[in-house]
């Protein structure tokens, strides 16, 4: 794919003269153009292999408070022209939404990151002879950790994106950015047992993939996992490995801070901005800018630019996060964080830190005097979001300690519990991680109390 | 489009390729969401595109892309040639397909009107009214609701190279309707209509939508919500648990669909969605249910969301069974997974949700077959348990063993009647011991009830799947879990 800002700003500037032609009040295009690849691999084979290529072009018309909007993929401009008319015609008859002012005005854009800083030339050029040699390397590695590897399994991915949005009040924003990943499941089996262990890596450069030390680190947790016993429900303390954590800070976020969430009744955080109500040892913060994130979208998905924001500091519940839509109807600004998918948008975080601690995982393990280490969790979802309960199983690796030590692997275990709960107290921070297998900046955490309410046993 | 379809062949055969097809695909898709009295969403999203699927070097590739022109073409068809060399690579053993006879064929859902043929006012008029309607029954106490259409268009073509040309026209809609209500120091409680998550959906044309009769079912929603903010809490418990079809059918599709998808089982997903405790050494041999529990995989029942004419590697749709008196005989598959297995045929249950997308085995139609007790006769024969309804929340591991379930309602059953309205449901278990406990399913209310959300794959892909069941009763489960988890911690 090659890189065509001139060509994408054109394709918006002629949607915006086709709405204006047709009487939208106002209008917003979203263009992005984008190349996917992604090679599977499964029983130590490539079992599936793609690559795509999108051109999507997202129209929103106003005509005064009344809204339409399409979504289509297509590149020639009558195909476009035609979908910016169904846009009109759909905005035409549409009821007016009374929450919606406008749309955002001009914005300033920061030039601390250049848009070379944002791509890769080497994921731009990677091939699928590279994704090949990659998965060979993943596969021979993980297999000379021990004879007992049964089977590496995960995903080599890569993609090369451009976004333009334009809008009919000045807003002109573009970016571009390239990503790769690489995440590994690997499977041991004994004869008696079968264990799994999982890592993952995420780069800008396809090329400094660390798929190596990804391939051993999830073939050692395979190899540590032999002799895995049950665990009768109750509360523990638990270490969460990086990816434990960000998969329980994610639901924080998203549940918790999405002005949408909070206005629709459902958030656990209502009525509690400003209030301590987590451990004073907890920071987070959304910023996509601080070059420890590995990608990043530099404006949210109105074209307004990202800037950092506290959600939670020493504790204190501080922002939510806001689309322009929540903040008109709260009177606030818009914090930059609309996220759209097919005409839908919320307002979430998506570059999400949690401030470091000085522990390392030996020390976590040596504080630990009834607890578990827990490597990810797997299918987490809400149980009462009002009260932040949330539910999800431990996956690829989960160990009891005892007394400072590691005592014998765990057979899965499911928690339920509230956020509101097993944040309050936190024992001991680590240090981010390199490989880094959290979508954000997340460090290890040990909490003192954590409930596991179930196992694969009855 | 044929011209391009036999380009696209006749390119893969020169570089090599030993199997090849095409899908050229148009989706039209309307969604159309209120939220409290206010229009949210009103978008209609076009996607044009094509896929090729080879076979060389032994390996499978797959390339896509939105521009159907002949140029684009013949790149992505020395694409996806040039990846599956790659993929070929790795390989151990050469990809085998079962033999499929080639055929030249069209299908269409039949539909009396179509969706989107009729002007979108009409459903927004519809919407509004219904979400207006919830909030009057009690404006103080109603303090959010929504209400929900969709209508879904897909044209396909496809092509391989051992001869196929089939075209089919898919069309599905639906909707429904949800409110939440909040009173004086009690957590908010949604109710919905007819199902959670923006409603029910069926491969029928807008007469369907039209027969959901939302506008009669405001009321009822709403007192039900209302109702709920005051209502005891679900006690924890072991119980007689009862579920009626839009509580099962997620039960049907977590732990029937998902563990008896071949490739999940040969270890495709491995590193996302997970595996399958349905190993094929188990085939034949597991006890995975009661007597009762006959399992299907059939996309052929009219109006399930999950059927078609064929699927997209042309294997004509299908009943097949997966468990049978409750012995665990049968896989959903593909071509490849079934030759795997050594068995005959697919069991047509490949499908893509977009063009440039590969195809998976998705579900089908997984339903749970009609038992022989009505209803009303189920529920006057249990003498205490419980009655869940309406799915809120839902987990499973990654073998499909250890589930937990949350319903937005419940009520109590005692002596054989109905009684008081439950809040903040919640089920656990393990898959073969839950469904070896069932012992009755109804058939009056059996029905195929459909959700658009069923996620797998990666890249990611949301497949449109049916689920017919009844109302079904399980013995001796574990219910009041999330009361048992934060009881302790002063969190109601």
């Amino acid at each position: 794919m090659v890189f065509n800002k001139e060509l994408l700003l054109e394709k918006g500037q002629f949607v915006l003269k086709e709405a204006e032609k047709l009487g939208a009040s106002q209008a917003q295009v979203t263009i992005i153009s984008s190349d996917r690849s992604l090679t599977r691999l499964a029983n130590s084979i490539i079992d599936q292999n793609v690559a795509e290529r999108h051109f999507n072009v997202s129209t929103d018309i106003y005509i005064g408070k009344r809204k339409g909007s399409t979504n289509v993929e297509v590149f020639d401009d009558k195909s476009i022209a035609n979908a910016v008319a169904n846009a009109v015609q759909i905005a035409k008859i549409s009821p007016e939404n009374q929450d919606f002012k406008s749309l955002p005005g001009t914005q300033n854009y920061t030039d601390i990151l250049t848009l070379d800083d944002l791509v890769s030339k080497k994921t731009i050029d990677a091939t699928p002879e590279q994704r090949a040699e990659y998965a060979k390397l993943a596969i021979d590695c993980a297999h000379s950790i021990d004879k007992r590897i049964k089977a590496v399994a995960g995903a080599i991915s890569h993609s090369t994106n451009e976004r333009v949005i334009l809008n009919s009040l000045g807003v002109e924003a573009y970016d571009r950015s390239t990503t790769s990943n690489i995440n590994l499941t690997v499977l041991a089996d004994d004869g008696t047992e079968e264990t799994a262990g999982w890592s993952s890596d995420n780069r800008m450069d396809f090329s400094k993939l660390q798929v190596k030390a990804v391939s051993e680190k999830a073939a050692q947790k395979a190899v540590d996992g032999f002799g895995m016993k049950y665990l009768e429900p109750g509360n523990y303390e638990v270490i969460l490995e990086p990816a434990a954590a960000g998969g329980l800070m994610f639901y924080l976020s998203y549940f918790g801070f999405s002005a949408m969430m909070y206005q629709d009744y459902i958030s656990f955080l209502r009525d509690k901005i400003g209030d301590q109500i987590f451990s004073e040892k907890l920071n987070l913060w959304d910023d996509a800018y601080d070059k420890r994130m590995e990608y990043r979208d530099l404006f949210d998905s109105e074209g307004i630019p990202k800037s950092k924001l506290e959600l939670i500091t020493e504790g204190i519940c501080k922002n939510l996060v806001y689309d322009t839509l929540t903040a008109d109807k709260d009177g606030v600004k818009s914090t930059g964080h609309s996220a759209a998918f097919f005409g839908r948008s919320l307002p979430i975080a998506t570059h999400l830190f949690v401030g470091e601690g000085d522990s390392s995982l030996d020390e976590m393990i040596a504080e630990t005097r009834n607890g578990i280490l827990v490597t990810h969790f797997h299918y987490q979802n809400a149980v009462n979001p009002t009260k932040g309960v949330f539910t999800g199983l431990t996956r690829d690796g989960a160990w009891f300690i005892k007394d400072g030590e590691i005592q014998y692997p765990l057979r899965t275990l499911r928690y339920t519990d509230s956020i509101l709960r097993f944040f309050k107290e936190i024992d001991l921070i680590g240090k981010y991680q390199d490989p880094n297998d959290t979508n954000g900046n997340i460090p290890p955490l040990k909490l003192p109390s954590f409930t596991i309410s179930g196992s694969q046993k009855e | 489009m044929r011209d391009l379809t036999e380009k696209a062949l006749e390119i893969c055969s020169k570089e090599d390729a030993t199997y090849a097809d095409i899908r050229i695909v148009t989706i039209k898709d309307e969604d159309i969401s209120i939220k409290k009295g206010n229009i949210q969403t009103l978008n209609i999203r076009t996607t044009t595109g094509f896929g090729i699927r080879t076979i060389a070097n032994g390996g499978l590739g797959f390339a896509g892309s939105y521009d159907v022109s002949g140029k684009e073409i013949e790149r992505v068809a020395k694409l996806a040639v040039r990846i599956a060399k790659a993929s070929g690579a790795t390989r151990k053993k050469p990809i085998v397909f079962v033999d499929e006879k080639p055929v030249e064929d069209n299908y269409q859902t039949p539909i009396k009107k179509d969706p989107f043929s009729i002007p979108s006012e009409e459903k927004i008029n519809l919407l509004m009214e219904a979400d207006k309607r919830m909030r009057d029954y009690n404006p103080e106490v109603i303090k959010m609701s929504r209400a929900d259409y969709r209508g879904h268009k897909e044209d396909q073509i496809f092509a391989s190279l051992e001869g196929a040309y089939i075209t089919q026209q898919i069309t599905f809609c639906g909707g429904g309707i949800s409110c939440t209500a909040i009173t004086q120091g009690e957590p908010p409680q949604t109710r919905s209509f007819p199902g959670s998550f923006r409603g029910n959906f069926s491969t029928k044309g807008y007469e369907y939508f039209e027969s959901l009769k939302l506008l009669e079912n405001t009321d009822k929603t709403a007192k039900e919500a209302i109702t709920l903010t005051t209502a005891k809490h679900c006690p924890t418990d072991r119980t007689t648990l009862l579920l009626d079809g839009h509580q099962l059918m997620l039960q049907i599709h977590e732990s029937c669909g998902h563990p008896t998808e071949l490739d999940r089982v040969l270890g495709t997903e491995a590193a996302y969605a997970g595996t399958s405790f349905m190993t094929p050494d188990l085939l034949g041999k597991l006890k995975y249910g009661s007597e009762f529990v006959n399992m299907t995989s059939d996309c052929t029942i009219p109006g399930g969301l999950g059927t078609y004419g064929y699927d997209h590697e042309g294997v004509k749709a299908k009943r097949v069974d997966l468990v049978k008196e409750g012995l665990f005989v049968g896989y959903q598959s593909s071509r490849e997974t079934a030759a795997i297995l050594g068995l005959k045929e697919s069991s047509a249950g490949m499908r893509a949700d977009s063009p440039q997308k590969l195809p998976l085995v998705r579900m089908t139609n997984i339903s749970l077959e009609p038992g022989n007790w009505k209803r009303e006769e189920l529920i006057a024969d249990t003498k205490k348990g419980i009655l869940m309804s309406t799915n809120k929340s839902w987990s499973i591991d990654d073998k499909r063993l250890n589930f937990q379930f949350g319903t937005e309602i419940a009520w109590e059953i005692i002596d054989g009647e109905i009684g008081q309205i439950l809040k903040n449901p919640t089920y656990t278990g393990i898959t073969p011991e839950f469904w070896g406990s069932m012992n009755a399913h109804s058939k009056d209310d059996w029905k195929v009830l459909g959700t658009p959300n069923c996620g797998k794959g990666q890249p990611g892909q949301v497949m449109y799947v049916g689920h017919g069941c009844g109302t079904a009763r399980f013995n001796n489960v574990r219910v009041g879990v999330m009361q048992e988890a934060t009881s302790t911690s002063g969190i109601q």
